[in-house]
C-alpha cells in the first residue's frame, strides 16, 4: 500500500485496547503491532481504505488520551466513508461509541455523524450523498466559499 | 514469548493459494535483508525442504551446505504456518517464532505473521546490530512488511498465470 503523506498519530492509556475496539467499532484492521520485552505496545498502525492511523501508549508526559486530561481533545480524525453511514454508526455505537450527534444531512453535501471513543477522542465520519454547488453552498449555510470547492 | 512484531497484508488471492505461494514458491519472493542474514554466507534460497508438520525451513547456501533456520510445527494449508527461526550466530535457548495466520476477508486473504520471541535475544547480541530495541524491531517489521508486498505480487503473477493457463 503507497503510504499517504500525512498520518495521525493518537494516543491512549490502553492502546492495546483501542486495537480491538477500533477494529469492532470502525472497521479498521491492523497492519502492524510492535511490542517490547515486557509486552508492552512500542507501536502500532491501524489501516482504513488508502489511510493509516498509528496507536500508541502516552509515550512523553506532554502526549495524553483524553482519559488524562479530562475529556479535552487538541485535534480529531475525519473518516471519509464510501458506503452506508447509517450501518457505520450503528456498528460504532454497538462497539461503545457514544454518539454525538447522529447521521444527518449537511449542506455540503455529506451525510455525517460524530462520537466518542472509549478513552474520549472525538471522531467524525462523513459520506458524500450528493453533488453540491458553491451557489447552493453558499445560500444554504451563509458562508462565502474563498477557494476550494470542486 | 513476548518482543515481538506483527504485520499483515491483504492479498488478492484464495487464502489455499497464498498458502501454497508462501510455502511452495518461498525462493522466489523472499527478499533477503544484510542487517538479518541468517548465515555468514548468506543469501541463499529459502526452501520448505517437504509439506506438512516435522518438516523445515531450509536456506541452501551457493557452497553447497544447508542451514536450518527452524523446524516446521503447525502445518495447516489455508489457516496457518507456525515455524522455528534461528539465526546462526543464536547460542543455545535464543529462539524465536514466526505465526502466519491467513483468513479470507471479502475475496482476499488477510495474512497475519507475528515474530515472537526477540526477548531470548539480549539487546547486546551480534544480531541486534546494537541497534536499541524498538528501534530493531521496527527495522524488522518494515522488513516484514516488504516480504509480504513481495509475496502478495509473487500471488498475484501466480493468479495472473493461471488465469492464461485456463484460456489456451
Amino acid at each position: 500500500m503507497p503510504r499517504a503523506s500525512l498520518t495521525s498519530a493518537l494516543c491512549y492509556r490502553d492502546p492495546k485496547a483501542a486495537l480491538k475496539w477500533l477494529e469492532a467499532a470502525f472497521g479498521f484492521e491492523l497492519v502492524m503491532l510492535i511490542e517490547d520485552n515486557d509486552g508492552n505496545l512500542a507501536h502500532s498502525e491501524m489501516s482504513f481504505g488508502d489511510s493509516l492511523v498509528m496507536i500508541g501508549a502516552e509515550w512523553t508526559e506532554k502526549h495524553k488520551s483524553p482519559a488524562s486530561i479530562d475529556g479535552f481533545n487538541t485535534q480529531s480524525v475525519h473518516i471519509h466513508l464510501d458506503g452506508d453511514i447509517d450501518a457505520h454508526c450503528e456498528r460504532a455505537r454497538a462497539a461503545g461509541a457514544e454518539i454525538l450527534m447522529e447521521p444527518a444531512d449537511q449542506f455540503y453535501g455529506d451525510r455525517t455523524y460524530r462520537c466518542r471513543d472509549l478513552e474520549g477522542h472525538f471522531w467524525t465520519v462523513g459520506a458524500p450523498i450528493r453533488a453540491v454547488s458553491v451557489e447552493e453552498a453558499e445560500a444554504a449555510s451563509g458562508l462565502k466559499v474563498v477557494k476550494g470547492w470542486a | 514469548m513476548s518482543s515481538k512484531v506483527l504485520v499483515a497484508l491483504r492479498i488478492k488471492a484464495p487464502p489455499l493459494r497464498v498458502f501454497e505461494v508462501f510455502t511452495a514458491d518461498i525462493g522466489a519472493w523472499w527478499r533477503p535483508n544484510p542487517l538479518f542474514s541468517f548465515t555468514p554466507r548468506s543469501p541463499g534460497v529459502l526452501a520448505f525442504e517437504r509439506t506438512g508438520e516435522g518438516t523445515r525451513l531450509v536456506e541452501r547456501l551457493s557452497s553447497g551446505k544447508v542451514f536450518e533456520i527452524g523446524p516446521v510445527r503447525i502445518w495447516d494449508p489455508g489457516r496457518r504456518l507456525v515455524f522455528g527461526w534461528r539465526q546462526a550466530s543464536f547460542a543455545p535457548g535464543m529462539d524465536t517464532e514466526v505465526d502466519v495466520r491467513f483468513e479470507p476477508v471479502d475475496d482476499e486473504t488477510r495474512v497475519t505473521v507475528e515474530h515472537r520471541g526477540w526477548d531470548t535475544v539480549p539487546i547486546e547480541h551480534v544480531a541486534r546490530h546494537r541497534f536499541p530495541d524498538a528501534v530493531f524491531l521496527q527495522r524488522h517489521a518494515e522488513w516484514w512488511r516488504a516480504l509480504l508486498t513481495s509475496l502478495a505480487s509473487q500471488a498475484a503473477m501466480d493468479v495472473q498465470e493461471r488465469a492464461k493457463e485456463g484460456d489456451a
